[in-house]
């Protein structure tokens, strides 16, 4: 399926159920991402960085790495997704269980970073699987990692406000 | 010191032998061989007397454009002594005999070598690709390949059943 267009449909589904339980349980579910231990390069240190005591990402219910995709729900792409990876990436989003989120964090995962051009690249993560949030830095810092689920976790509670900053009216 | 003219003799008998030439490198010598010759080079120098080369510490393909070589640095278990051994391969007809039966250890690094530069190691056990895809089509190390446009790469691959 394409990615785009199966993005396209994702955030339409989440325009349309917005009733109060919807609404309940999104920020249930913005307060307590559980995302999959998906390491791939350089930028899995700085989000087990965001994870220990320092960053602390519990502070905002986000600490629950989950080893297997079955019990996640985002998908934080950390580092560089080659393409023999890729059908492997594509394989664990679609065992994660719905709904279902993805960040793509740093320049390789949001398109390609300093291996674009290489012949083992895809350019950016966003050819494989519909991401939600870009995270940019080379790796970003922990910081810019838990602002990027805070982004998120504002797109799970009101999405029609995103669509509106994203495509205008 | 006297290792390093032990070590320049015997590579200068093993030169004579095989029709190599020597050359000293920044830090230690260069025996550059013809592909045939590698296997007596490299069990020659393996069991160099009193000062053997006996730990084969890399391995590498290389693209001379007019000519690939495969590099071998020799080390030992027992001394300081050093040596790089080059062997010239064909560029239309890339084949060489395999390091594996002289050391095991050469089995990843031959099939890297085959992986990037296309190089075919006669009599390896288990060559195929280790890096890259097993349909990945040319061999990305070699001077005239030609990167894929990126919207070729950007169609995800079909994942295969042996991986």
């Amino acid at each position: 399926m394409d990615v785009a267009k199966e993005k396209e449909l994702r955030e339409a589904d989440a325009l349309a159920n917005q009733n109060i339980i919807d609404k309940a349980l999104n920020w249930g579910r913005g307060h307590s991402f559980w995302p999959v231990t998906f390491g791939l390069a350089c930028c899995a240190i700085e989000m087990m960085s965001a994870g220990g005591p320092r960053f602390d990402l519990s502070r905002f219910g986000y600490e629950v790495f989950r080893a297997s995709p079955r019990h996640s729900d985002v998908l934080i792409v950390a580092g560089t997704c080659t393409r023999k990876m890729a059908p492997l990436l594509r394989r664990i989003y679609d065992q994660m269980p719905e709904p279902k989120w993805v960040i793509a964090m740093g320049s390789c995962a949001s398109g390609g970073g300093p291996f674009a051009d290489s012949y083992a690249m895809n350019t950016g993560v966003d050819n494989v699987v519909p991401v939600d949030v870009y995270v940019p830095g080379c790796p970003p810092r922990p910081e810019s990692l838990i602002f990027g689920l805070l982004q998120l976790q504002y797109k799970v509670n009101h999405p029609a406000k995103v669509r509106l900053m994203n495509h205008g009216k | 010191m006297e290792n390093k003219e032990l070590l320049r003799k015997r590579v200068d008998e093993l030169a004579a032998r095989v029709g190599g030439n020597v050359a000293e490198g920044s830090d230690n010598l260069v025996l550059t061989v013809n592909s045939q010759y590698i296997i007596e080079t490299l069990e020659a120098a393996k069991t160099f007397d009193g000062i053997p080369c006996d730990f084969l510490h890399d391995l590498a393909g290389f693209d001379a454009k007019d000519h690939f070589e495969v590099v071998y640095q020799l080390r030992s278990w027992s001394g300081p002594q050093k040596l790089r051994i080059k062997a010239i391969v064909d560029r239309d007809n890339p084949v060489i005999d395999s390091a594996t039966r002289v050391w095991g250890g050469a089995n990843f690094w031959e099939r890297e070598a085959y992986d990037m530069f296309g190089i075919v190691f006669k009599g390896h056990p288990n060559l195929k690709r280790i890096y890259l895809w097993d349909d990945f089509e040319g061999f990305p190390l070699r001077k005239d390949y030609v990167t894929e446009p990126a919207e070729v790469r950007n169609i995800t691959r079909v994942r295969t059943d042996n991986e």
